[in-house]
């Protein structure tokens, strides 16, 4: 018997050290405290974010609501059940999350996994909408919440979640169950917006998605923002010169899709779309000129189709007509 | 045979519609949507195969999975062609975020507590 407690006692003082020098190795500091620097602010409480406590299994439309009720979108969740809800899995899967917000012209981002990303958006206004797991790797339980904002002095995050219109979380804690969901995090966008730490080739596919049933202005205005942020992107170029093009602006059109050319000689969808504008600017050997230096050997569909059809009609305007307009000797565009 | 002027103006309206309706699809064609151009041209290729039968497959699984009738043909429309592939290849096991299940809380527990303990280390790898 004695034994046996003595046997505990050395087993228990063996195990005493290891769990005090376990905890020594992750002493840390706070950790919203380090992004501060960038915003010099210590807290921010987005406090006009409206709420809606969530009805049962329903916190996807809930907090989608709050997120694009913040970006000025009228909105409940009730309205957005039919669009988010999915009965049989009881909840609401992040592709549909991200895609319901062009309903409503709006964009939506999923910012990069760290808590730098959450409080530039913070900072910025924007409450962001994130995915936490309270179950394990193996047996997960998904919720979605709102995180309108922190205050880096106690180290916490201010969520609007499930029934509770305001929720303190520690970092710490936040962190696991953003950890375990993949730190998922989504902000939604009024087009012009860019988040502050984007990556200009997820925003782009973020604007072509948006850009898709969206009118020509709400498309022009997510492009325009981005051909000034990152000049050096084609594709920002496209976007916006296709913008002007479905908004019946072809000299504007041509102008970006020439500047997108002059940056990559090789883009064969700039060189196809330049062409289309130039030929209904009424200059179809200007077109021609555009089209003859695609290399098609490489072309997928559907810009192989698109190509060969702006060939189609380019030849034939070329060969109804002696010579492009006046106007098209005058180069297109002052970049 | 002669026509009524009601009959004359239909067919006039109906022609001129359809000119309308072929010049419209001509030009647009040409135009490439930048969706196209930021994904990869493999993709691309595939996904104009593929999209077809997919957006069939998504539209039985919503059916299956108990979404109302009348909101199916919203929900198909507004994915585009990448979505539905993510969609009809994980609508089962993709992440289904719904209530706070505060039973669940007591295995969370145990993960914050390794957690604080340093057993895991999430914060390492930002």
């Amino acid at each position: 018997m004695r034994k046996r407690a003595a046997f505990a006692a050395a087993r228990f003082g063996f195990l005493l050290p290891l769990i005090l020098v376990l905890s020594a190795c992750v002493a840390r500091g706070p950790f919203i405290a380090p992004s501060m620097a960038e915003g010099a602010r210590t807290s921010v409480e987005l406090d006009a974010t409206p709420f809606f406590p969530q009805d049962r299994y329903q916190c996807g439309p809930a907090a989608l609501a709050m997120t694009l009720g913040a970006s000025d979108v009228t909105t409940t969740p009730e309205e957005l059940v039919p669009l988010v809800y999915l009965p049989a899995r009881k909840g609401s899967l992040q592709v549909e999350m991200q895609a319901t917000p062009r309903k409503f012209e709006r964009l939506s981002y999923v910012l990069s996994p760290n808590f730098d990303s959450i409080v530039a958006e913070l900072n910025a206004g924007r409450p962001v909408l994130v995915l936490h797991n309270y179950g394990l790797p193996a047996w997960p339980k998904w919720h979605y919440a709102v995180v309108i904002g922190y205050d880096s002095a106690r180290d916490r995050f201010i969520l609007r979640s499930g029934t509770k219109r305001r929720d303190e979380w520690r970092a710490r804690t936040f962190m696991v169950a953003w950890h375990h969901a993949h730190r998922w995090a989504m902000v939604v966008l009024r087009p012009g917006e860019i988040p502050v730490n984007a990556d200009p080739r997820l925003y782009l596919q973020a604007a072509a998605d948006f850009e898709r049933g969206a009118r020509p202005e709400a498309a022009l205005r997510a492009f325009d923002a981005a051909v000034k942020r990152w000049p050096a992107e084609p594709v920002a170029w496209i976007g916006r010169g296709t913008a002007q093009y479905r908004a019946g602006r072809l000299t504007e059109a041509s102008q970006d899709y020439a500047a997108a050319v002059r940056i990559d000689a090789n883009h064969a969808g700039a060189r196809n779309n330049y062409a289309q504008a130039l030929l209904e600017l009424g200059c179809p050997r200007r077109a021609r000129e555009q089209l003859s230096a695609i290399d098609g050997s490489s072309l997928q569909s559907p810009l192989r189709e698109a190509v060969s059809d702006t060939r189609v009609q380019v030849d034939a305007a070329v060969a109804q007509t002696t010579a492009d307009s006046p106007e098209c000797t005058i180069p297109v565009g002052g970049y | 045979m002669r026509l009524s002027l009601w009959r004359k103006t239909s067919i006039a309206i109906l022609s001129v519609a359809m000119l309308n309706l072929g010049f419209v699809g001509a030009t647009q064609a040409a135009i490439v949507d930048t969706a196209a151009l930021v994904t990869t041209d493999r993709e691309a290729d595939l996904s104009t195969v593929r999209a077809q039968l997919e957006r069939a497959e998504v539209r039985a699984k919503f059916e299956e999975m108990g979404v109302d009738a009348t909101a199916i043909d919203r929900r198909v429309a507004q994915l585009n062609d990448r979505e539905l592939h993510q969609m009809a290849v994980d609508i089962q096991n993709a992440p289904a975020g719904g209530d706070v299940v505060w039973i669940i809380g007591a295995v969370f527990i145990v993960l914050i507590i390794l957690e604080l303990t340093g057993v895991i280390d999430i914060f390492k790898k930002t």
